[in-house]
């Protein structure tokens, strides 16, 4: 029996007769036994999150190598990161990442979970391939592309000594204006099979009365992706982008272990320039206002959400 | 229905029971985490013993791998948990950045067990950890005030930030019971020496070389190059017959072009010229340094160094080292750490059969002699402030600098690995010792000893100007700024970091 019953029976259920003496008393035990399931992980998520976030946002405030004292500046960091000509970069490489990101996975997920429902045979087998990218580790996924894309080696190296035109001396990595691009390739890869699951998952739940009397009234099969399998998995979208959102805002494993930011900057986002300004610059304070910032951004668009949400958007 | 029974049903004595478990689930960790402590596994804190009585003066001598005598002090001046009385004891812990069941094995068997039998007091456990991720966890345990008893820091500029911080113990008086000064190279020990405090010792005496293809060059009947006019006209034969000249990527280690700027500043200004900048005298906006930038961007562009800046940033280093031994590639400016993986490029491992050599680097200048080579040292060890056996982790780094036939055979085993930075005359290296290797040894030491050397920009630079001379010459590549904004960003940064005192005591000419 789930959960859900349990309030349904709690809200739904008929005024009874005058609450006994120890209703009270139940309730306060039923709370209580709550709270002290939920301690243990409150009690955790304290320690490991809410201490450094606290610690995050002091250091912010202050000139900190990332050792030793810090020394407190007030919003001079904040100021400094108005100015950054490369926090303006990497900011707006974030920006590429997330109309890309929103769009390539998506497309490439609804398109897939489409035809999966359109297969019968074989089908778990296809789900399983489309899924194998995403549970590789992502240092295994980037090491096979870095050969992958090489110049002198890779794909498109290969094409080329094929006869193929256009491909042979194109540099996917080294090229200042693909990089960024190459890099955000290789995670749509590895992410698109996710959401195709977890859109096919969603669609199996739209009611197929709908597409038969869609079917009745003539529509074709664009017409009833349309207007019947969109409005049915609006809420699992929404709820992909909204993921889509915050996962684009903390890019970094792949372009770390791909670009490590560059050629130059030119796939730099917030995230790995944080990690460079932290760890290589010991410029940490600096790092942990760029990072207030990014959780500032992050909360705006949960915020957004929320409106969206209780304004009848999602569903 | 069910479901809410099962809630009702929870009474004072189940819900007592459970919170009483979730609170021993809770108090468990610690607690057994507090007894690992105490136990002294992986920990300093309870298997230190520091001050424990003098059992072990049997250690002491004759019994390392490498035969040599390894002394121990019967006090030393930096407190341990009991305040530095008494022979050092107990288990020690060091982080170490050593890829390859091969080389760990190495290390295991050569470094830690051998001093486990020179000193079998002091027991060293080794973490391994991949090379790039090391620097970052030690220095986060370092500010947490934990991580290992000895330190594997990076090299000077970077370890001065550390030192700085406080976090690293003063060495200065295990140098003098153990009488360091005599046995290592005195400049190395001074760039790890601030305010007169030694806060590292030197792990790895750091040059940058010229691997070359030595069949490709005999073939061709190719000389070694020693000028720019003679690198020039190599390089155009070479590419000419479809041979790129030098490799080069900054794929695998992004701050690889600090190696190939190691070259062309003190190749090109010439070593004089860097000294002046790094004391003060002279800016790095200088025009020799704008010089020494714009040609190797030219070379770059040209397609000589690398095949251009697009497969600089995106070819393999092993496809660039693996195109050396097919000789397709000529010439491979790297550092003499990299002699040690040669062998897997060449000969029958790589299936051809090429042999290789190296070169010191060209001259590129007038105000450079040939050969200059560019020298600095590669990482350090020290110890870690928070330890609480600072002496036993002494002890470790007494034994790995001062058993001088065990460092000489690891010099001779493993090809430019474990080059420390002591004096050592012809006639001091195993005769097992691979040719090639022998004469780096000797060479750079006689280089040194006769002022021929140069300032690599890993040991000399400050930290904020290092990472600038490879991040910036990769933006300078992709035309986002020119050879001379970059040298001006390179001026400013490095006089910013001048007045905070992050340089290390910099090697003097020997002119000067």
């Amino acid at each position: 029996m789930s959960g859900s019953i349990v309030v349904a029976d709690r809200d739904h259920a008929p005024p009874g007769p005058a609450r006994a003496p120890g209703a009270r008393a139940t309730r306060w035990r039923r709370g209580l036994v709550g709270w002290a399931f939920l301690t243990p992980l409150l009690a955790v998520n304290l320690l490991v999150v809410l201490g450094p976030s606290l610690a995050t946002v002091y250091y912010s405030l202050t000139d900190w190598s990332g050792l030793g004292p810090a020394t407190f500046v007030g919003l001079a960091n904040y100021r400094k990161a108005f100015g950054d000509p490369d926090v303006r970069e990497a900011l707006w490489h974030n920006i590429i990442w997330l109309v890309l990101f929103l769009l390539v996975p998506t497309a490439l997920g609804l398109l897939g979970a489409y035809l999966l429902g359109r297969v019968r045979k074989l089908q778990m087998v296809f789900r399983a391939i489309y899924f194998i990218p995403y549970i590789t580790a992502s240092v295994v996924n980037a090491a096979v592309w870095k050969m992958l894309l090489s110049p002198t080696s890779g794909v498109a190296y290969q094409l080329g000594q094929l006869g193929v035109p256009g491909v042979g001396d194109i540099s996917f990595l080294g090229d200042p204006n693909l990089a960024l691009y190459s890099v955000n390739f290789v995670v749509d890869w590895h992410f698109w099979g996710f959401t195709a699951v977890i859109y096919f998952a969603a669609m199996q739940g739209v009611d197929h009365d709908l597409y038969d009397a869609a079917e009745v009234d003539g529509a074709g099969s664009w017409q009833q992706f349309r207007a019947v399998t969109l409005p049915g998995i609006r809420p699992t979208l929404v709820f992909m982008w909204l993921m889509s959102i915050i996962w684009t805002l903390k890019a970094f494993d792949y372009i770390y272990i791909i670009t490590g930011g560059g050629p130059g900057g030119a796939s730099d986002v917030m995230a790995t320039l944080m990690y460079r300004k932290a760890f290589s610059e010991y410029e940490a304070g600096y790092a942990a206002s760029l990072g207030i910032s990014m959780t500032i951004l992050t909360a705006l668009v949960l915020v957004g959400y929320q409106v969206l949400r209780r304004r009848g958007w999602e569903t | 229905m069910s479901e809410l029974s099962a809630q009702h049903s929870i009474n004072r004595r189940g819900f007592l029971t459970g919170t009483g478990l979730a609170a021993l689930g809770l108090a468990l960790p610690g607690a057994l985490a507090a007894c690992g402590s105490s136990g002294g596994a992986g920990t300093p804190s309870g298997s230190a013993g520091g001050g424990s009585p003098s059992t072990g003066a049997g250690s002491t001598g004759g019994g390392s791998a490498g035969g040599g005598s390894v002394s121990t002090p019967v006090s030393t001046s930096e407190g341990g948990t009991g305040g530095g009385a008494g022979t050092p004891s107990g288990t020690v812990t060091l982080w170490m950045d050593i890829q390859g069941d091969a080389n760990q094995k190495y290390f295991n068997d050569n470094v830690i067990n051998a001093f486990h039998t020179a000193v079998p007091d002091v027991t060293v456990k080794v973490t391994y950890y991949k090379g790039q991720d090391l620097r970052q966890q030690i220095q986060t345990a370092l500010q947490a005030k934990s991580g290992p008893d000895i330190v594997r820091g990076p090299a000077a500029t970077q370890t001065i930030a550390w030192s700085n911080a406080g976090v690293l113990a003063d060495l200065s008086g295990y140098a003098t019971t153990y009488g360091w000064a005599d046995k290592l190279d005195p400049w190395a020990v001074q760039a790890f020496t601030q305010s007169g405090k030694i806060f590292a010792l030197p792990l790895r005496l750091d040059t940058m070389l010229v691997y070359y293809n030595k069949t490709l060059f005999d073939s061709k009947g190719w000389k070694t190059p020693t000028s720019r006019s003679e690198l020039e006209a190599l390089c155009a034969d070479a590419a000419g017959a479809g041979i790129l000249p030098m490799g080069g990527s900054n794929v695998d280690w992004k701050a690889a072009s600090e190696w190939y700027m190691s070259i062309f500043f003190n190749e090109v200004a010439g070593p004089e010229a860097v000294y002046q900048a790094l004391t003060g005298e002279i800016k790095f906006s200088d025009a020799a340094f704008v010089d020494s930038a714009s040609l190797l961007q030219s070379y770059v562009e040209k397609g000589w160094f690398a095949g251009g800046a697009n497969d600089y940033f995106s070819v393999p280093a092993a496809e660039v080292s693996a195109r050396l031994g097919q000789g397709k590639t000529a010439m491979l400016p790297q550092g003499e750490w990299f002699m040690s993986q040669m062998g897997t490029y060449f000969g029958s491992a790589a299936n051809n059969n090429n042999e290789w050599d190296w070169m010191p680097c060209w001259s590129l200048g007038d105000k450079a002699q040939y050969p200059t080579y560019p020298i600095g040292i590669g990482g350090s060890l020290a110890i870690n402030q928070a330890s609480t056996n600072k002496d036993a982790a002494a002890a470790f780094l007494n034994w790995y600098f001062t058993d001088r036939k065990a460092a000489l055979q690891r010099m001779a085993d493993v090809d430019a690995t474990y080059n420390i930075p002591i004096p050592i005359k012809d006639g001091d290296l195993p005769s097992s010792i691979d040719p090639r290797a022998g004469r780096l040894i000797t060479e750079s030491n006689k280089a040194i000893d006769a002022g021929n050397y140069g300032y690599v920009t890993w040991t000399w630079w400050p930290p904020k100007s290092d990472v600038w001379v490879y991040q910036g010459f990769d933006q300078v590549l992709t035309k986002k700024i020119t050879p001379k904004e970059y040298c001006q960003k390179l001026a400013d940064t490095f006089d910013a970091e001048k007045s905070d005192g992050t340089i290390p005591q910099i090697i003097k000419r020997t002119s000067s």
